[in-house]
């Protein structure tokens, strides 16, 4: 027969079947059936299976196919029987077939399908593990930058003020709360407005989600000169309804603004006797045991904002109870 | 004096936004924004009316800063 590629085409009749089918032979690599077709030396194999098209697919086919379990590979019989009839043909090195327990034409599906089972089930598990170990990891940062807040002691002190409609308010009056707190005054251009609507428009957005504990906003004024009970009402009531305004004489007011680190400084006075307090411009956020846990200043968006303290809610829902 | 309260403060505002984007377009020059000065002016409570200027001032310098570029001040120098 021909050799110019390896392969050589000859037509054949199944032994197993009546399909007449095309076989194919390839360089010392024999497929067959189950039996041999009895010949003399020019051996023929057919492939009782399908019919093949051409002899590159019969190769393909050959290794594909399912090897069912306890019976015995064709190819290595042939292998057997050729090694055994010391034929002229010479077999290829490249496949050693060990006798009986290897299946050449089914073991890399199999192979395959193990090897991504395996590698998918490793993957999973090591992202797995990678997301168990962030989560701690975070949380035990969490709990770090609380333990650095305390010893930075801000607001450890209590505050003796009074608020919008006139009650005495302390600090122990929020324990259970979630507090947002602004230092400002009513006679502020532009900047206590804003960051009043900013913390209105935080509380509004976690308001709407009601898993979570309602937040009270604070409004400490450091204007006390000025800014009376009376003044305050006026003045909170353009912003978010539970905003609570609070007040005091200014020894009241100089004393919370110590504990909380609040700079401010009454600026000059002009004719009418008005004027600007500087002051820090920040949102300090309380946890419901009174400690201070976060700030925000005025970079920080509404939305920021109410990520950060819902992410505070969780983290404290979940170490304190 | 009461404060302004939320209407006011929008009243001022907006009058201090026109005067700005009348300054913009002008170049910062006064003369041409008379009008809306006097408006500004008259919306605002007076230390509104300085807070504002300078802070435009401000927010000019920090833009020249920005584009510009800056020469630091000698050591020597006094600021």
């Amino acid at each position: 027969m021909l050799r110019t590629s390896g392969f050589s085409h000859f037509t054949k009749y199944c032994e197993y079947s009546s399909i007449r089918v095309l076989g194919c032979k390839r360089r010392g690599l024999l497929m067959n059936c189950g039996r041999l077709s009895g010949l003399n030396n020019n051996l023929s194999v057919a492939f009782s299976k399908s019919v093949f098209q051409s002899c590159s697919e019969a190769k393909s086919r050959v290794f594909s196919l399912p090897y069912s379990s306890g019976a015995r590979h064709p190819v290595s019989d042939t292998v057997k029987h050729l090694g055994k009839n010391s034929l002229s043909y010479s077999f290829q090195n490249k496949r050693p077939y060990s006798e009986g327990s290897s299946k050449p034409t089914s073991t890399p599906l199999i192979k395959l399908r193990t090897r991504l089972i395996v590698t998918c089930l490793l993957g999973v598990g090591i992202l797995g593990t990678w997301y168990y170990l962030h989560s701690e990891k975070e949380k035990k940062l969490q709990l770090q930058r609380i333990e650095q807040l305390k010893k930075v002691a801000i607001g450890q002190g209590d505050f003796n003020l009074v608020d919008h409609t006139g009650k005495p308010r302390t600090k122990k009056d929020f324990f259970g709360h979630w507090v947002m707190m602004y230092f400002g005054f009513t006679h502020c251009p532009d900047i206590c407005p804003d960051e009043l609507v900013k913390i209105s428009n935080v509380v509004s957005i976690l308001d709407e989600d009601k898993t979570l504990p309602p937040v009270q906003p604070i409004f400490i004024s450091v204007d006390p000169e000025r800014d009376d009970v009376e003044a305050m009402a006026k003045y909170v009531k353009d912003f978010h309804p539970r905003l609570l305004g609070l007040t005091g004489t200014p020894e009241q007011v100089k004393e919370a603004g110590k504990a909380y680190r609040v700079y401010y400084s009454t600026g000059p006075k002009d004719e009418d006797n008005d004027y600007i307090v500087d002051h820090t411009i920040i949102i300090y956020l309380l946890n419901p045991d009174g400690l201070f846990l976060d700030y925000y200043n005025r970079s920080k968006t509404e939305e920021n904002i109410a990520e950060s303290i819902k992410k505070h809610m969780k983290t404290y829902v979940k170490l304190f109870t | 004096m009461t404060a302004p309260n939320a209407n006011e403060r929008r009243v001022c505002w907006g009058a201090r936004d026109q005067l700005w984007r009348c300054l913009d377009e002008n170049k910062d020059d006064v003369s041409q924004c008379q009008k809306l000065q006097r408006e500004f002016e008259s919306s605002c409570p007076a230390q509104w009316v300085k807070y504002f200027s300078k802070r435009r001032d401000y927010l000019k310098y920090k833009e020249k800063i920005q584009t510009e570029g800056f020469e630091p001040l000698d050591s020597s120098a006094k600021s």
